[in-house]
């Protein structure tokens, strides 16, 4: 009983693909076909997240149906999201969940479709087997010369319907089994589509497109040679290739990155305006009308550069209201600590110095032997203050630094450190002073905690130069648990945010602790 | 013997002369900035000039560049340069520039050792070595620590104050050893180390040094 239920679930599950078919077929035409046209304008990102939440919905059913249905544990990864109008829009088209859900469907539409018209089919025919006995009078079946018109013939099909029966049960466990994984792999979640993965989509794409623009190409060579009316395919295709092909580039160059959605809405318009110029040119070549869309996108690009640049400006006045705050906060931090040091070390060092040499003075006369010895004490403690302050001044600023370079002072803190410290710096320049503080910081602080917490036996410490960035990490082998939000590690954050860089801290329990600071240093 | 001292602050300045008058050292000239110094070391052609890293104008490492500069152009001088701190980095830089007179690099702390001081001054002066005990445990520690496995806690001892630039009296007096003692141990080490043996205090510095420094 319970084997027929679940057969019966099964079957649904696969019957369902029907109607989600039919769904899909109609959301992803309205939906492709109302963001393309709508792009033109900045409603396209509206049009964008709106269809990119009814295909959440739509897989959120399919997958609920699957759970119900197949008891297949599968939850659609959420929507990621982003904050500005543009950033939301692009988060969408490199939502990696939005293209799984896409596949998915469309695998649903196509073979999910074929398979339950199949299966259905197949279960009806068995049935018709299975009692056509009763009903061949009125049939008209024939297989070849051989008709079914009498009892005993149509006896001979009664097995057929049992046997039919039983390949539809297995073929729509088999099925749906096969559609339940499908929905776990591709609704299931997952990161955000690695470059190296967006590069294949787009080498998919152009090949994609060069074979249909190439068999269109042979079709009509072969064909009648006369009016040449590939063309009319091969634009379209031309047209949505470049502007694929734009969004990559814009995001792999971080002068386009750093105003992405003005620069890909200028490259689209720009595809666009080019595209219109040449159906002109192949058609009527008489008035210039591609000219009121292009004055059109200019306008809207227009709007969106003024719009752009005063949020841009208001946000980056709002980073920089705060990592101002934090680096006069941290500044003041580490005055106090330096107060702090002065008075309790070497300031009481000197007193208790005074205080030896004003006892010698007295027993000068009297006891020149524990005179001497005070003395002798005396110079001791003076040795201890001037190691103090020189521990102080190196944790303010190493000397060494400004003079041979962030290469040089990190051997240098390499060589004071307890725990063993490899030290690999790739840099061909001196770089801004206030750059390579940070970063000999960033390493000192990080040294300063393994050697407190985290019983590593070995740190590295690496530091390079690349496409404009200062790029240092110290990773150790210890056990973990840093503290990200300690007084130490907030500082140094601040200290790097106030120079436009990053800080990430990863420390599990258990280890490894790495640490790693990007520092912007624009020449 | 005669001295030419290159400090910037006047208090060190004459605190550093008056305490190498006081031990029998005649100070030919003290003065200010490197410029100073090259004047007065082409002027008065002094067994020793004592340098401060840090001259005016910049108080970066004028002083050691002018020493760096004065082992090229006055070789017969002995360098000592002194400083407020440490770095192995700069020692290197110091011993690379071969000269004939003796070179040296202290914090100044070590001045507060008045007899050590001035012991350290005129083995310079004579042509040896002083390397400030800092500048050697920076060397010894992690980054030798692998290398200087098979010596005993003794040998150490005595190799630390080899790397100083001490004799093998020196080194003797300090670990309370018999001269021959510390030469035993002395061929010991090197052996061990795979070093040449070398006569020379200033020679058997560079040799230990060359071990110790970076791959």
């Amino acid at each position: 009983m319970n084997r027929f239920v679940a057969f019966l679930r099964a079957l649904l599950f696969l019957v369902v693909a029907l109607p989600i078919g039919a769904a899909t077929l109609a959301l992803l035409i309205a939906g492709w076909t109302a963001t393309a046209a709508m792009s033109i304008t900045p409603l396209g990102v509206l049009v964008l997240m709106v269809f990119r939440r009814a295909i959440g919905l739509l897989a959120a059913a399919d997958a609920a149906l699957a759970r119900s249905l197949l008891g297949i544990d599968v939850r659609p990864s959420p929507a990621s999201g982003g904050t500005g109008y543009w950033r939301r829009g692009w988060a969408v088209l490199t939502d990696g969940g939005f293209w799984r859900q896409q596949v998915y469907l469309v695998l649903r539409m196509t073979l999910g479709f074929a398979l339950a018209v199949a299966e259905l089919s197949l279960i009806a025919a068995s049935l018709g087997c299975l009692v056509y006995p009763a009903w061949y009078r009125w049939s008209q079946l024939r297989f070849g010369p051989w008709h079914v018109d009498t009892l005993p013939r149509s006896l001979v099909l009664v097995p057929l319907g049992p046997v039919g029966l039983a390949v539809a049960v297995l073929l729509t466990q088999f099925f749906a089994a096969f559609f339940g994984r499908l929905a776990r792999a591709l609704l299931g979640g997952g990161p955000p589509l690695s470059l190296a993965t967006r590069r294949r989509a787009l080498a998919a794409h152009a090949s994609a497109s060069a074979i249909v623009g190439l068999i269109l190409v042979l079709i009509w060579a072969l064909t009648g040679r006369g009016y040449v009316w590939p063309e009319w395919a091969l634009l379209p295709l031309a047209l949505v290739l470049s502007i694929h092909g734009w969004i990559e580039l814009v995001e792999e160059r971080a002068v386009l990155r750093r105003a992405r959605g003005l620069a890909i809405h200028a490259g689209v318009a720009a595809a666009l305006v080019v595209f219109l110029v040449l159906i002109w040119a192949l058609t009527t070549r008489g008035y210039f009308w591609p000219v009121w869309p292009a004055l059109g996108f200019a306008l809207t690009l227009g709007i969106h550069w003024a719009a752009a640049r005063s949020t841009r400006l208001s946000r980056r006045v709002g980073v920089l209201e705060q990592t101002r705050a934090g680096a006069v906060d941290a500044q003041e931090t580490e005055l106090r600590r330096i107060e702090r040091d002065l008075h309790d070390g070497a300031q009481a060092r000197l007193v208790a110095l005074g205080m030896s040499l004003g006892l010698a003075e007295q027993k000068l006369a009297s006891d020149p032997a524990s005179a001497q010895q005070l003395v002798a004490e005396a110079r001791l403690g003076v040795g201890e203050a001037l190691r103090e302050l020189r521990d102080l001044a190196r944790g303010i600023h190493p000397p060494v630094l400004s003079d041979r370079g962030l290469g040089a002072a990190l051997e240098s803190l390499a060589d004071h450190s307890a725990i063993p410290v490899i030290v690999s710096v790739r840099l061909d320049e001196r770089l801004p002073d206030a750059i390579e503080t940070a970063a000999y910081f960033v390493a000192a602080e990080a040294l300063a905690n393994a050697a407190k917490h985290s019983g590593a036996s070995r740190i590295e410490i690496d530091v390079r130069h690349e496409a404009q960035r200062l790029q240092i990490a110290v990773s150790d082998d210890g056990t973990g648990g840093a503290d990200a939000e300690g007084s130490g590690l907030t500082g140094l954050r601040r200290r790097v945010e106030a120079l436009d860089g990053t800080l990430a801290v990863s420390s599990p329990e258990g280890g490894p602790t790495n640490i790693r600071a990007e520092l912007p240093c624009a020449s | 013997m005669r001295v030419v001292i290159a400090e910037d602050l006047v208090l060190l300045r004459d605190g550093m002369a008056r305490l190498l008058t006081d031990n029998g050292l005649e100070v030919v000239a003290a003065v200010g900035d490197a410029d100073a110094l090259r004047h007065a070391v082409r002027l008065e052609s002094p067994d020793i000039a004592i340098v401060d890293i840090r001259l005016p104008p910049n108080f970066r490492d004028e002083g050691l560049r002018a020493a760096l500069e004065l082992r090229r152009t006055a070789p017969e001088t002995a360098i000592l340069v002194v400083s407020q701190y440490v770095e192995h980095a700069y020692a290197a830089e110091l011993l690379a520039e071969a000269g004939a007179g003796g070179i040296g690099y202290l914090l100044k702390d070590r001045v507060i050792d008045v007899s050590d001081f001035v012991d350290a001054v005129r083995r310079v002066a004579a042509g040896g070595t002083a390397l400030d005990p800092e500048v050697v445990a920076q060397l010894l520690g992690h980054r030798g620590a692998k290398r200087l496995a098979e010596l005993t806690g003794r040998e150490r001892e005595v190799l630390e104050l080899v790397a100083e630039g001490r004799s093998n009296a020196a080194v003797a007096k300090a670990l309370v050893l018999s001269v021959g003692a510390v030469e035993k141990h002395i061929a010991s080490i090197f052996q061990k180390l795979g070093l040449p043996p070398s006569d020379s205090d200033h020679r058997r510095v560079l040799a230990v040094l060359a071990y110790l420094g970076p791959e």
